[in-house]
């Protein structure tokens, strides 16, 4: 206690002492509110002490939070039962709601946009001018899991097709892919023996995007896995916002075939969230099934009726497939060139200055 | 509370840039107001294509008639006014009676500025194939055949020219690429007096092929002293009455150095390279002054120094237009433009400021000044009601633009223009 006091009387005292002329109250009272806010269990240098209060501090938050769930529950209950609307919940700060606003963002009455995307390297697969051939290949060295997950991978893109790299130049390994029409050059990268970063290269003289990968789980490592079918995939790209975001959107959306067999059932995803990408792939299957109420009085008759016997269509999903995540390092403009690449776009730590802005 | 750090980026002195970016369009960008002035967008020219693409620009910025020069990648040129946007001339089938091949690109064109008369200029245009011409075009508006006279030879026998720069003295110009030594022609003999020789092979014996990405010279008095970089990321300093070698050559990063302009010292450049890293040189020690740190992640295709402000301004792949002080290397300003910009030029003679002069003055200045044609009058919309009395606000405002610019410099002498 000895402690927090003295902490709190010293700013008092040094503000005091600046204070030239007999300040006004408006300063006192705005220093008095300054001292409120200031005080942290950081301020405090004795670890004891300083452990103590932080311990206090938590508690003191815990009992406040647990008051109001308890208020809030009861207040449901309560407008439940008088049969009025529960109050409305408030919503959570997230990082994703307190995102920087990001002028980069595609807006969707941009016509520049539009004229961009009809310019640029994709648009002629999107277009389905041309169809996606994919090849996959991997970097010199031997990775324990690497096959599998170009096996798996070979699955999961129709159209794809693998080449053991032996030693090409990749830059050879371009010229002799664009020649065999091939749209697009996947290069697995292991670091370690273990698939470390994906380099997608738009052919023939498209973008170059490498991504660093992690956190990969084999199809066989999932339980209740299930084994996907020959159908084309169906699509989901997910919060691809920003023009980057666009523009690496459209590069994953030209390695599939635009053509989705909704009779196959298949989705792969590819969700963005903080610039990282998640990669999932699932069959789903739409089920009803029986559908229980509890809360019939809110609509008497025959709604209530209908809604308790009532048939609700619900979707299943089932994993298949590996699982991993993308994260975008860096964008060059042409093909795969390491000393004479000209980038799109590579992540600097310079550009890291804020937990709140993301690139994609 | 979320951990944020804004940075707010002071203002620019009141400027004019026109960017050129990768499907045609050119966008100027002013910032108004003396201290803390936000560039924005004024204006948009051109339709979105991408065989438009701008591959190279120039400006000649005077006070009165200026225009502005635009090779694009269908192989037309454009000769255009900066204020306004509007087209004067537009050049197409670029070539030597041939035609123009698909694959010749423009490498490089420049307006002349001494030799400019009333209704016509002349430009030199380089291609990537070595066809280096000078020819001289009317821009007046009535129906005349495009090409006047024009001189054209071949700069280079094999190799792609990817660089061509001509001096302040449109005396000499330079010319450099993939495979084509960085040479020095004498314009008004059509000859080449220089040729750059590749500096001796490093102590492993390992020959890197010449490929020169961007090209300038160091001053406009002297024009045997130029800099070159390189694909592999060095920057060479030649001086044509020492050696053939370079005289100094140092390394910069890891990326092709993809623009070089100098500063109005002489000895200090601005490099810029493919993964975005803009950076002050001095030439004379090769000692690097300082990195532009502001966050810049494409590579930086142009940069471009204003000849009065201590501000640069810089482009490229990642749709930033960024504005730098020099002396401090801070980031005044990043304008988000949408797309891949190829070039950016100054317009030296913008000031917003309105002059208080008196009237007489400026009905001196009408008969002296070219007639031009209808200029779009919205961008002066901003401009209060003084100008509101004149028909002819256009030749005003540029006639009182450049006194007001020779007042704005505090220890200049406020000459008649």
């Amino acid at each position: 206690m000895g402690a927090k006091r003295k902490k709190e009387d010293a700013p008092e005292m040094a503000e005091d002492a600046d204070i030239d002329d007999g300040g006004c109250r408006d300063r006192r009272n705005r220093q008095k509110v300054e001292k409120k806010e200031e005080f942290r269990p950081s301020m405090i240098k004795n670890k004891e002490k300083r452990s103590a209060a932080h311990a206090k501090l938590k508690h003191q938050k815990k009992l406040e939070k647990r008051k109001t769930k308890k208020a809030r529950e009861a207040a449901d209950k309560q407008a439940l039962e008088l049969g009025e609307e529960p109050p409305q919940r408030s919503v959570p700060r997230t990082i994703e709601n307190t995102r920087e606003a990001d002028e980069t963002v595609c807006k969707p009455d941009d016509a520049e946009l539009f004229v961009a995307n009809d310019a640029d390297e994709f648009s002629s697969i999107l277009r389905r001018e041309r169809a996606p051939k994919i090849l996959i290949t991997t970097c010199r060295f031997h990775s324990t899991r690497g096959p599998a997950f170009i096996s798996e991978l070979l699955t999961v893109i129709p159209n794809a097709h693998y080449y053991k790299r032996g030693t090409y130049d990749l830059k050879k390994i371009v010229e002799y892919a664009t020649k065999e029409d091939f749209t697009t050059l996947i290069v697995v990268h292991t670091s370690r023996r273990e698939p470390d970063a994906l380099l997608v290269t738009s052919l023939p003289s498209g973008p170059t995007a490498h991504f660093k990968l992690s956190k990969l789980v084999l199809r066989k490592e999932i339980k209740n896995h299930g084994n996907p079918t020959g159908h084309v995939p169906e699509l989901v790209l997910n919060n691809f916002t920003t023009r980057l975001g666009h523009r690496v959107g459209r590069m994953i959306q030209s390695l599939f075939p635009q053509n989705p067999d909704f009779r196959g059932r298949r989705v792969v995803t590819f969700h963005n969230q903080r610039d990282y990408i998640f990669f999932r792939h699932h069959r789903y299957i739409f089920e009803t099934k029986e559908s229980k109420q509890q809360d019939p009085k809110s609509k008497k008759g025959k709604d209530a009726e209908d809604k308790s016997t009532g048939q609700q269509v619900i979707a299943r999903l089932q994993e298949c497939g590996p699982r991993f995540v993308l994260k975008l390092k860096s964008l060059q403009h042409g093909t795969f060139d390491t000393r004479g690449g000209e980038y799109e776009w590579v992540h600097k730590p310079e550009m890291d200055t804020s937990r709140r802005r993301f690139f994609l | 509370m979320p951990r944020t750090t804004t940075v707010e980026c002071p203002g620019c002195p009141p400027l004019r840039a026109l960017t050129f970016d990768a499907l045609g369009l050119i966008k100027v960008t002013e910032s108004r107001g003396n201290s803390g002035g936000i560039p924005q967008v004024v204006e948009r020219w051109g339709d979105a294509d991408s065989s438009k693409c701008v591959l190279a620009a120039s400006i000649d910025d005077r006070a009165n008639d200026p225009i502005l020069a635009v090779a694009r990648k269908n192989g037309t040129i454009e000769i255009s006014n900066p204020l306004s946007g509007d087209i004067f001339v537009s050049i197409s089938d670029f070539g030597d009676g041939d035609g123009h091949p698909e694959d010749d690109d423009i490498a490089g064109l420049h307006i002349f500025k001494k030799s400019r008369s009333v209704g016509s200029c002349s430009l030199l245009t380089c291609t990537t194939k070595g066809n280096a011409s000078l020819r001289s075009v009317d821009i007046a508006p009535t129906e005349s055949t495009n090409n006047g006279a024009s001189n054209s030879w071949k700069v280079c026998a094999a190799g792609k020219v990817l660089c061509a720069k001509v001096h302040g003295s449109e005396k000499h110009a330079l010319f450099g690429g993939k495979g084509v030594e960085v040479n020095l022609w004498d314009l008004e003999s059509s000859t080449k007096i220089w040729a750059a020789k590749p500096p001796p092979k490093n102590s492993l014996d390992i020959f890197t092929p010449t490929w020169f990405t961007s090209a300038t010279f160091l001053t406009g008095n002297d024009h045997r002293k130029f800099v070159a970089g390189t694909n592999s990321h060095q920057v060479r300093v030649y001086d044509t009455s020492a050696q053939r070698r370079p005289v100094i050559s140092f390394d910069f990063r890891e990326t092709p150095i993809k623009s070089v302009a100098e500063d109005h010292d002489g000895y200090t450049i601005y490099v810029g390279n493919g993964s975005g890293d803009l950076a002050s040189i001095d030439t004379r020690t090769g000692k690097l002054l300082g990195c532009f740190l502001g966050k810049c992640s494409g590579s930086i295709r142009s940069i471009a120094r204003h000849p009065d402000h201590p501000v640069i301004a810089s482009c490229g792949l990642d749709s930033y237009l960024r504005l730098w002080d020099v002396k401090t290397r801070e980031l005044l300003s990043a304008t988000f433009l949408k797309q891949h910009l190829t070039c950016v030029v100054f317009d030296s003679n913008f000031s917003d400021k309105e002059v208080v002069a008196p009237d007489a003055q400026n009905a001196d200045e009408i008969p002296g000044e070219v007639e031009q044609e209808a200029l779009k009058l919205v961008k002066r919309k901003k401009f209060p009601e003084e100008m509101k009395g004149k028909k002819k606000k256009s030749k005003d405002d540029r006639s009182k633009k450049s006194k007001k610019k020779c007042c704005q410099m505090e220890s200049k002498e406020c000459d008649d223009s």
